[in-house]
Parts: structure tokens; sequence; C-alpha cells
């Protein structure tokens, strides 16, 4: 187990900066995720710590010593790839074995590192075959199964989930975290899907363009998002938008469009135009139209089983609320919602900040 | 509907049995006129009777050099084979995976590509003189040398585009596992790309086996190798087409034992290549 810092981290590729000046600090046995869209540098800031990019500018710290110019095999890490990189040629017990055999491990504590990670992955079976012959998920444990034998003091993992269907995935998901509080390594693990990353994370690191956008807990985060890209990236369905507006001398209300509203829990600061977030199960049908609800246009019912999420249309906007009853509406059906005051984030239209945050 | 598709398959076969029979009638020309007499080959009999005469001169006339031409060429084949193979490998995996700038790897896949297109009949001269000079003509290190630097292009560009298909990632997993760089080519890249190995070697050994021009330029009797074997039938007075033909049927069988234990191997490659 270790700490790892990252200093004012920066790094490009000839002229293109693809890590701005980060700054992170993983505390011992923290399991953190790396979220953002593809092309947010949130690989490559995991291959920069893994020591398979160099890092342009900042520094890495592993467990307080100065790592930028140290080899990926003494920086105390393992790293499972999207891809898992088994090696083709060599049979499970041998791709795990692997990093040991180089370090001069006698062969009778080898043995005994792969079968115990063998019985914690429940690989033992599978021991003696390519990797050809297993499965995809068998793969997987394989590829995890080879980091776990290093007893490094920090896990690498870059999207080990995405080449699993979604069965198998949910599954993997649960291990993956059951694995974790077993053996309590610092781990850093990189994602795009944020149900993984609200599931896993002790903390979750929002990146976009290079920039951390925001870091917290997973709850934390869905709470109370800094802008509208956090609220909107974390949470499925997610966060709908609403532009409107805050009129002078109506410091409580929100203006869309069409003239309706929706109401605040606390005078905004603010005026002029904002964008308003609301998670769809905040937003809630009534049967009765009121001054303080907003009518939509029923567009799909799409029920799921435990939950029904019903796509809406308001002007030419699209949004989706989800219900746990069980909704007799049709498409094109006319219905009244009322917003929770309390769940309501207002952000400048450029979407950078949160105007005022009520959780 | 039916018929039109009969006669289209029957064009396409009449097509490949047509190119078939242009690939191999010389080949079947040459081995039927091993088979012949003198007098049935100049007679241009198709209906013959099968005899030996043409093998039992090359083989064991006292006269005849053909077995040392063929243990001569077997030396030169595989060692350049070996000495192509080391260089071209090791030249592959560092121009790709060990980040080089882009201009040095283009550069000398380019110039390698430029050497290959020149005629080896124009180096011949030139390596004569060398070799003289430094004592390496009428040795087999000489057209060693010789057959490796003419065949490095060609198996560096298949190597390269062999090691090229190895995953970056195995790389990357090899290094964060602690090895180093001979430990990562040893031990993950050559086992992967075994098949390319092969495949390189087999080309590099029938090109070597058959490359006339530099080989009569830089041996005499004692070093002489198979095609210079072959050639020395036709003499200025008579041409010995029998014993020709036998040498040259002869001299086929080294490269049709190495394709039929290559297949297997590139077919293996093949399959296990093709599993993610």
């Amino acid at each position: 187990m270790a700490t790892v810092s990252l200093r004012g981290v920066n790094k490009s590729f000839g002229r293109h900066k693809v890590i701005k000046d980060i700054s992170l600090d993983v505390e011992e046995g923290e399991f953190v995720v790396l979220i953002g869209p593809s092309g947010c540098g949130k690989s490559t800031l995991l291959r920069m710590i893994a020591g398979l990019e160099t890092i342009t500018t900042g520094e890495l710290l592993i467990d307080g010593k100065r790592m930028n110019d140290v080899p990926p095999r003494e920086r105390g890490i393992s790293m499972v790839f999207q891809s898992y990189a088994l090696y083709p040629h060599m049979t499970s017990e041998k791709n795990m074995s692997f990093s040991l055999r180089i370090a001069g491990v006698s062969e009778k504590e080898r043995t005994q590192k792969v079968q115990h990670a063998a019985d914690i992955l429940g690989l033992s079976s599978y021991l003696e075959r390519l990797p050809r012959q297993l499965s995809g998920g068998q793969r997987q444990r394989v590829a995890m199964g080879r980091a776990i034998v290093r007893e490094p003091s920090v896990f690498l993992f870059d999207e080990p989930l995405s080449n699993l269907d979604a069965k198998l995935r949910v599954k993997m998901r649960a291990e993956l975290k059951e694995l974790h509080q077993k053996l309590k390594t610092t781990t850093i693990y990189v994602t795009h899907d944020q149900v993984e990353a609200m599931t896993l994370a002790d903390r979750i690191v929002v990146l976009r363009d290079g920039v951390i956008e925001q870091m917290g807990a997973p709850l934390d985060l869905y709470d109370a998002p800094a802008n509208a890209f956090v609220g909107t990236f974390l949470g499925s369905p997610s966060m709908n938008l609403f532009d409107g507006e805050i009129r002078q001398g109506e410091p409580d209300a929100v203006y869309l469009p069409d003239g309706q509203h929706f109401t605040l829990s606390q005078r905004s600061e603010h005026r002029g135009q904002v964008q308003v977030g609301i998670r769809p199960e905040n937003l809630k049908l009534v049967a009765q139209p009121d001054p303080n609800t907003i009518t939509a246009e029923v567009v799909v019912v799409e029920p799921t089983g435990s939950i029904t999420e019903i796509v809406l249309r308001k002007g030419e906007r699209d949004f989706t609320i989800t219900s746990s009853e069980r909704l007799n509406l049709r498409a094109g059906e006319t219905v009244s919602l009322v917003a929770d005051a309390n769940a309501i984030k207002v952000f400048k239209p450029d979407d950078r900040i949160l105007l005022n945050e009520s959780a | 509907m039916n018929a039109r598709l009969q006669s289209a398959g029957l064009l396409r076969h009449a097509v490949l049995v047509t190119f078939a029979a242009i690939v191999l009638f010389p080949f079947l020309w040459i081995v039927m006129a091993a088979f012949k007499t003198q007098i049935d080959l100049l007679m241009g009999r198709v209906f013959f009777q099968p005899n030996l005469t043409g093998f039992v001169d090359v083989i064991f006339d006292k006269t005849s050099d053909f077995g040392r031409n063929f243990m001569n060429s077997m030396i030169v084949g595989v060692g350049s084979t070996v000495l192509v193979l080391v260089v071209a490998t090791l030249a592959a995996f560092s121009l790709y995976r060990l980040q080089w700038p882009g201009w040095v790897l283009h550069s000398l896949l380019g110039w390698s590509v430029i050497f290959h297109m020149v005629p080896p009949i124009t180096l011949a001269g030139a390596w004569y003189t060398m070799m003289r000079s430094v004592g390496l003509d009428n040795t087999y290190t000489g057209l060693i040398l010789a057959h490796a630097t003419l065949n490095l292009p060609m198996a560096l560009w298949m190597m390269g585009v062999f090691i090229r298909d190895v995953p970056k990632e195995l790389v990357e997993a090899a290094q964060i596992d602690g090895a180093n760089v001979p430990n990562i080519l040893w031990n993950v890249v050559l086992p992967i790309v075994r098949p390319g190995i092969a495949a390189t070697s087999i080309l590099t050994f029938v090109f070597s086996w058959n490359e006339f021009p530099v080989a009569l330029v830089l041996t005499q009797r004692q070093t002489a190798t198979v095609p210079l074997g072959i050639g020395k039938y036709a003499q200025e007075n008579t041409i010995a087409f029998t014993e020709m033909a036998a040498a040259s049927t002869l001299s086929i069988v080294p490269a049709l034992i190495l394709l039929v234990f290559a297949q297997k191997l590139i077919v293996r490659g093949l399959v296990s290549g093709a599993v993610k």
C-alpha cells in the first residue's frame, strides 16, 4: 500500500497539451476512479503514473518518492489493461508468474503465490490453459491475477471491464470491489462508465480536456456537481438541463422561454440567463396543473420493471423523468410536473459555475 | 438461371486451370526432361521410356561437382539466413518498438527498398574487388555476407510487419512486469512472431539458394553453389540437357521440404493470431 501524489503534472504530445496542471493526492488504500469522456486524458494520466508515458512537467510521487524518471518495473505498480494484454503463448499460470520468474523468485514461492491468487480469483482449474482457451471473464481474472501476484503497492486499471458483456461486467465489478476490500491496495481506476465510477470509487475524479473538473465522494458529486458537465456526466438517466432566466425582482424563480417557471428554495444572487439542472427522479408528475407546475408532452414511455423512464418534450427540448409507480401514459399526452425545489441546480449558461448550491 | 450459374462456374474453373497449366507446365517439362534420354529430348518425344541416366550422371559421375554444389548451397543458404534473421529481427524490433523518431524509421526502411531495387549484378563487380582485397573471395564467408546483404531489406520489411503486429500492450505489460528489453524480446515478442520468422527464413533461404550472378562472381569451383552447378551443364559446344534437367529437379527438393514444414507452422501461426 502506498500514497500517490501528482503535483502540477502536465503532458504534451508535440504542441498538443493533453494534461493540464493536474494535482491529486491518493491516500493509502484508497480507490480512486478517473472518469471523463473519451479524449479527456484519463488514460494518459494513468499511463504516466505507470511510467508508460513520460511526464512533461510536474512531479509524480509514490509513497513520497519522486518517480518521474523511474522505470515502470521499479515503481511498485501493477496494471490491468483494457485488452488484458495476456501473453498469448503462455498458460494462465505462466502469465501470472512471469513477473516473478523475471525477478528470480524461487519456483516454490512462485507456485505458492500463483496458487494464492488463483484461489482468490477462482482460477485454480484454469491454470494450464492458454488465453485463447479462456472466456472473456476468465481472461479478465487472469489479468487481475497477474497484477495481484506481484503484490504491488498500487493497482492501476485502464477500463478493465469495457470488453465484457453487460451481465459479466456487473459481476466482475462486484468481484473487483470485493477484491479491493480484501487486499486494501491503493487503486487508481480509469473508466468512462459512470455506473462503474459510482459503485467502485471511494473518490471520483472527473476530467475534461485534461483538467480536473471536480473530485469527491461519489454521492457528494452526484448531489452537488460543481458545474453542468459534472452534473450531466454522473447519473443515469442523466441530469436534465433547461435554459431559463432569473428575472429582476423575482430571485427565487427561473422562468422558461414559454413563461412557466421552476421555484427555487432560496434566492439567487444572479440575474439573467441561466441553466437549470434537475435530476430525473426530482421531477414528479402531478394530477392538477397549478402556477408552480410545468407542462410537457409525453414522447416515449420505457418501463424497465422496477422503475419507468418517461421521455418528455418541452418546447424543442427532450428530457427524462423516472417514476417507481406503474403509469398509464400515452405518447402525445400532455402532463404536469413539479420539481423538488431543494434539488434544483442553477448553473451559469457557460456551464462552468454552480450558482446556488441547494442540497 | 441455374444454367447461367453453371456456365459461370465452368468459365471460372477454365480460367483457373489455364493459369495452373501456365505455372506448372515448365516445371513439369523439366521434371519430364530429367527422365528422358538426350535423344528423346531432342526428338521432342512426348511418350518415352523413363530412365535415370541423367540423375545417375549428376549424382554419381566422378566428374560431377553437384554433391559439392549442393553442400555449398546448404552452407551458404543456412549461414546467410541465420545472419539475416538475427539482424532483421533485432533491427525491426528496435525500429518499431524502441521509440525512434519517425525520420529514422522511414529513412532506413526507404533506403532498404531502394537498395532492394538495385540489380545484384551491378554490385557483384564491386563486391568482388572488396572481397578480394580482404581475402574473402572464393570463401563461404564472402558469399554468406553478400547474400545476407541482398536479402536483408526484404527480411527487414517482413519482420517489421510481424513485429508491428504484436500488440503494444503486450510489450507494456511486460515492462510493468519487470522485463528489460532483451527479456521482452526473448520471452514475449519472439515466441509470438515465430510464424513470421519461419516465413521470412524460408524466403531468405530460397532466394539465397537460387541466387546466380553474385555467386558466379564470388566463387570458384570449390565454393560454387547449385545454380552455378546447373549452369555448368551448358558448355560452349554441347548442352547436357538431361543432366541439367535432373540437377534442376534435385535442386527443388530442399525448398519443397521446407515449404511442407513451414506450411504447418504458418497456418498454426495464423490461427493463434486470430484469437485476441
